[in-house]
């Protein structure tokens, strides 16, 4: 499934691409991020524990950067292996463009999940996939850009 | 199942009690969803508080100008009480639609309304007739309650104890159902309420919503034709094995014209 959106940043585009790599901030922006520990520039380990509705799951797994192409964007994945509950890897390509003094990041998030999660939340993984994408660059829009941001278009 | 603490209150004080400063305890009613879940080890509460003993949760009245239902009620007691059939027809209508015999006979108003399904029938009737959710710390308007995909205005360890429906003018409920889980593919509730037409959709998007062009096409002309050429558009709508964000979008024109004829017989 895939899923796109655009956010408008009231900054620079080099300052949003700076928090993009800024491992604090993917932190307090990743939805029920736990911990998240740095291995090398690109490699972070994380736990994430997540909630939706009467599921919580903990996810423990590895997030990566790759086509790292500044201050233009970069492509973040993460996988892992929620145990008896199956497992999620997705991926998000993230580009940043310039418009007068605010940056629009538009996003391509590609998600897949497997095991007894897939099953039995067939239905729902198009609805959560957004929502945790929502969550991620809301949050992550908010910390960076100046005023609240409006999502620009919600697809 | 993994291991939990059960407690098994018989007044809402207890109940609360049992579920302060637990935040990995969980609340259950009639268990429809949260059961399954546990089954299934995709949830691991550390306590479990059932409300079925707690009396004063259940029961409807009819009071001043509606109906109010207690949030432990059944949907069996919703969809066969004397009361609701005369006050809301719709309503119990609705009630009689969701899930199996099982389900209905199990399930309650406050635990679906809580858990807040994208696809359940409820959120639609409490945002079309525009209720009033009571808790355990205050009041809800029904159109600040639904937050998104299985969200709530709800805090942890907050209590539905009613739901109170105005009377409406006129109000009538469609869904197409999936004919395997009999969840609502698009459930459509209008109603043709004090404060004007209102028209909620569950089962098509993250959360129940209102769809403002028909509200106001059927305050000109309550009929099913007023809003025969009116298309909602796909995006964001649920996308799934059972049917496309586009069939879902389609869906909700054809079940609003069905709840309008229903609401004018």
């Amino acid at each position: 499934m895939e899923i796109k959106g655009e956010y408008r940043i009231e900054a620079p585009r080099e300052k949003v691409f700076a928090a993009l790599n800024d491992q604090d901030i993917l932190k307090a922006c990743i939805p029920g991020c736990e911990s998240l520990e740095k291995l090398s520039d690109t490699e972070m380990t994380a736990k994430v524990r997540l909630r939706i509705g009467p599921v919580s799951a903990a996810f423990g797994g590895k997030v990566t950067l790759s086509d790292i192409d500044p201050p233009n964007g970069y492509k973040i994945s993460g996988e892992g292996q929620g145990g008896v509950a199956g497992f999620a890897k997705g991926g998000a390509v993230v580009r940043l463009t310039e418009d007068g003094g605010v940056t629009i990041l538009a996003y391509d998030v590609d998600a897949q999940v497997g095991g007894k999660i897939a099953q039995v939340g067939a239905r729902l993984i198009t609805g959560t996939a957004k929502k945790l994408a929502d969550q991620f660059f809301g949050k992550f829009a908010e910390k960076v850009g100046a005023p609240p941001p409006t999502p620009v278009e919600a697809a | 199942m993994y291991d939990f603490a059960y407690h098994h209150p018989k007044t809402l004080a207890e109940a609360l009690a049992a579920l302060k400063d637990k935040p990995e305890a969980r609340p259950v009613s009639g268990g429809m969803t949260l059961i399954p879940t546990l089954k299934m080890r995709l949830s691991k509460p550390s306590d479990l508080v059932d409300l079925n003993g707690i009396k004063e949760l259940t029961g409807i009245k009819v009071e001043g100008n509606g109906v109010t239902i207690g949030g432990m009620t059944r949907h069996a007691d919703v969809a066969s009480s004397a009361d609701v059939k005369k006050t809301i027809p719709a309503l119990a209508q609705l009630a009689a639609l969701i899930g199996d015999p099982a389900v209905r006979n199990r399930g309650t108003i406050g635990g679906s309304v809580a858990n807040a399904d994208p696809a359940a029938d409820y959120p639609a009737a409490v945002v079309a007739l525009d209720a009033t959710i009571t808790t355990t710390e205050g009041k809800h308007k029904a159109d600040d309650f639904f937050k998104g995909l299985f969200e709530t205005a709800l805090k942890d360890g907050e209590l539905i104890t009613a739901v109170s429906f105005p009377k409406p003018e006129k109000a009538g409920y469609e869904k197409f159902r999936n004919p395997a889980s009999r969840y609502a593919m698009v459930g459509v509730f209008v109603a043709k309420t004090a404060g004007g037409v209102r028209v909620a959709v569950t089962g098509a998007g993250p959360s129940v919503f209102r769809v403002k062009a028909m509200e106001d096409a059927l305050s000109k002309n309550f009929s099913s034709d007023a809003i025969k050429d009116i298309k909602i558009p796909a995006d964001g709508l649920n996308s799934d094995i059972h049917g496309s964000a586009e069939y879902r979008a389609h869906l909700v024109t054809v079940m609003a014209r069905r709840a309008v004829d229903q609401a004018n017989k």
